[in-house]
C-alpha cells in the first residue's frame, strides 16, 4: 500500500501543490470578485443590483464544466490566447464568486436595521456607520458560510485537472499513476488523503476563525 | 463581440437536428439527476437515521461514512467507480438494464456514475436531513416518549414528519447542484449533453456544420441556467412559505455550496 506512494511520490506531491496554487488563487479571485458583486447589490442604483443579480444567477446556476469549455477549448477555438492556468482559476473563481457574493449580501442584511439607525441618529456618517458598526458584524455572520465555500471550492478544484485543462492537480497526477500501475484502489485512496487534508484543514482553519471572532454572550 | 454574436457562428444551431441532439443530451442529464436525486434521498436517510442512533457504534461510523463522502470531490468519487468497479458488475448492470430505459442508461460504466452521484448526494442529503431533525425542538421527542410512544412510533409519527418538512427547500437547493454535476460523467464517457456538444463541434464525416465551441457551451449554459433558475425560485418560494408556517429561520449545512436548513 505504502509502495505506491512511496515510489510515485514525485507525482503526488506535484499534485497536491497544483492543487493548493489552485484554490488560493481561484480564493482570491472569488473573495475580491464576490465582494465587488456583493456591492453591487446592495449599490442604492437599481440598475448596479440588477447587473449583480444577473451575475449571480448566471454564474450559480451553470455548471463549472460548462465555464472550463467555455474559458479555454471556446476562447482558444476564438483566437483568444489564454492558457490552462488562467482559465482554470478564473471559472473556478468566477464561478464560486457569486456564492461569495450571496454570502456577503445575506451577512450585511443580517445587522439589525435598529442598529444603523441607532448609528446614524447617534451621528455617525454612512460610511463610518458601515464600517464600524455594520461590517465587523456582518463579518462574523459570514465566517461559516464562506467556510462551507471554501470547501465546495476545494472539492470542485477536482474537475479542472480532469476536464481539457492541461493542469496536473492531484485527481490528475492520480490518473496518471493509475494507467502506469493499475492499482486503482491505493492509488485514489492516497488520492483521497490528500483531499481530505486539504478540506480538513480548511474545516479546522475556519472553525478556528469562528471561534476567534464570535461574540462573547 | 462580432465573433460572438455573428450569424454565421450560431448557424449550427437550426443545422440538421444539432439543436435536437443537444437538448435530448441535456434531458440525460435531467434524467441522471432525478434517478440519482430519488436514491440519494433514501440512502441519505438512512445514513442520517443511523448517524442519531442511540448506540455509539453505529452513529460513530455513520458519522465517520457522512463525514469522508461529503469531503471528497464528486468527480473524485465518479472516476474511481470508473475506473475501479469489476467489469463483472457493469456488465451485471448492463444485463439487468431493461430495454426500455434510456439509452445512455445502457452503458454498465453509468452504474461508476451513480454510485458516485448517490454516494456523495447521500452523504450531503443525510446531513441537511441530521441538522433538520436536530432543529426540533427537544419536547417534540421527550413529548412523545411521554406519550408512551416507542423510539420508533415516535420517530414515525412526531420527529420525522416535522423535520423532513423542513428540509424540503435544502433538498430543491442540493437539486441545483446535483443537476449541475451531472455534466461530470461525461467525463467517464457517457454521451449526455457535454459529449454531445464535443460531437457538433468536431469536425467529422458525420458532422454538417463545424460548431464553434464557443457558443454550443454558452448554449449548453444557458439551458442550465434556465431550468435551475426555474428550480432556484421554487426553492425559495418554499422557503418563504415555510418560515411563514413555522416561524423558523435558515441555518447553513457546512460543506456544501448552497444549502440551509431551517433551524427553530
Amino acid at each position: 500500500m505504502f509502495d505506491v506512494l512511496t515510489e510515485y511520490w514525485p507525482e503526488f506531491r506535484s499534485g497536491f501543490w497544483v492543487t493548493c496554487r489552485l484554490i488560493v488563487a481561484s480564493f482570491l479571485v472569488a473573495m475580491v470578485v464576490g465582494t465587488l458583486v456583493a456591492a453591487f447589490r446592495i449599490a442604492p442604483n437599481k440598475w448596479l443590483q440588477r447587473l449583480g443579480g444577473l451575475y449571480v444567477e448566471v454564474f450559480r446556476n451553470v455548471p463549472l464544466l460548462v465555464l472550463l469549455f467555455i474559458s479555454y477549448a471556446g476562447l482558444r477555438r476564438a483566437d483568444v490566447d489564454i492558457g490552462p492556468w488562467t482559465a482554470g482559476i478564473a471559472s473556478l473563481g468566477l464561478y464560486t464568486a457569486a456564492y461569495v457574493a450571496e454570502a456577503l449580501r445575506s451577512g450585511v442584511f443580517s445587522v439589525g436595521k435598529g442598529q444603523i439607525e441607532a448609528s446614524l441618529s447617534l451621528g455617525f456618517s454612512y460610511a463610518e456607520t458601515l464600517r464600524r458598526i455594520v461590517l465587523p458584524q456582518a463579518f462574523r455572520t459570514v465566517i461559516p458560510p464562506l467556510g462551507s465555500l471554501t470547501i465546495a471550492m476545494i472539492k470542485n478544484s477536482a474537475i479542472i485537472g480532469v476536464s481539457l485543462l492541461a493542469l496536473p492537480d492531484i485527481l490528475k497526477q492520480a490518473r496518471i499513476v493509475q494507467a502506469r500501475t493499475f492499482e486503482t484502489d491505493v492509488t485514489f485512496f492516497w488520492a483521497a488523503v490528500g483531499y481530505l487534508i486539504l478540506t480538513g484543514a480548511a474545516t479546522l482553519a475556519f472553525r478556528f476563525l469562528e471561534k476567534r471572532f464570535s461574540i462573547a454572550r | 463581440m462580432n465573433y460572438l454574436f455573428s450569424p454565421d457562428n450560431w448557424e449550427w444551431l437550426w443545422t440538421g437536428n444539432n439543436a435536437r441532439f443537444i437538448l435530448e443530451g441535456f434531458l440525460i442529464n435531467l434524467e441522471i439527476a432525478v434517478v440519482s436525486i430519488i436514491f440519494a434521498l433514501i440512502v441519505g436517510l438512512i445514513l442520517a437515521l443511523l448517524r442519531l442512533s442511540p448506540i455509539k457504534p453505529v452513529s460513530f461510523i455513520a458519522g465517520a461514512w457522512v463525514d469522508v463522502f461529503r469531503n471528497l470531490p464528486l468527480i473524485f468519487l465518479i472516476l474511481y467507480f470508473a475506473l475501479g468497479l469489476p467489469s463483472s458488475w457493469k456488465q451485471a448492470w448492463e444485463d439487468a438494464m431493461p430495454g426500455w430505459a434510456p439509452e445512455a442508461f445502457q452503458s454498465g460504466l453509468v452504474l461508476g456514475a451513480f454510485l458516485g452521484l448517490v454516494l456523495y448526494n447521500s452523504a450531503v442529503l443525510a446531513e441537511i436531513m441530521r441538522a433538520g431533525i436536530l432543529s426540533l425542538p427537544r419536547g417534540q421527542g421527550e413529548a412523545a416518549a411521554a406519550l408512551g410512544m416507542t423510539r420508533a412510533q415516535s420517530l414515525r409519527y412526531v420527529i420525522l414528519p416535522q423535520g423532513l418538512r423542513r428540509m424540503v427547500p435544502a433538498t430543491v437547493s442540493q437539486l441545483i447542484t446535483l443537476n449541475k454535476d451531472t455534466t461530470l460523467v461525461s467525463i467517464i464517457a457517457i454521451t449526455e449533453v457535454m459529449r454531445r456538444g464535443r460531437i457538433v463541434t468536431s469536425s467529422g464525416f458525420f458532422v454538417e456544420v463545424q460548431a464553434p465551441i464557443l457558443q454550443v457551451f454558452i448554449f449548453i449554459g444557458l439551458l442550465f441556467v434556465i431550468v435551475n433558475y426555474a428550480l432556484s425560485r421554487l426553492s425559495r418560494r418554499l422557503e418563504i412559505r415555510e418560515r411563514k408556517i413555522t416561524g423558523t429561520k435558515m441555518k447553513r449545512v457546512s460543506g456544501v455550496e448552497d444549502v440551509a436548513v431551517e433551524t427553530a
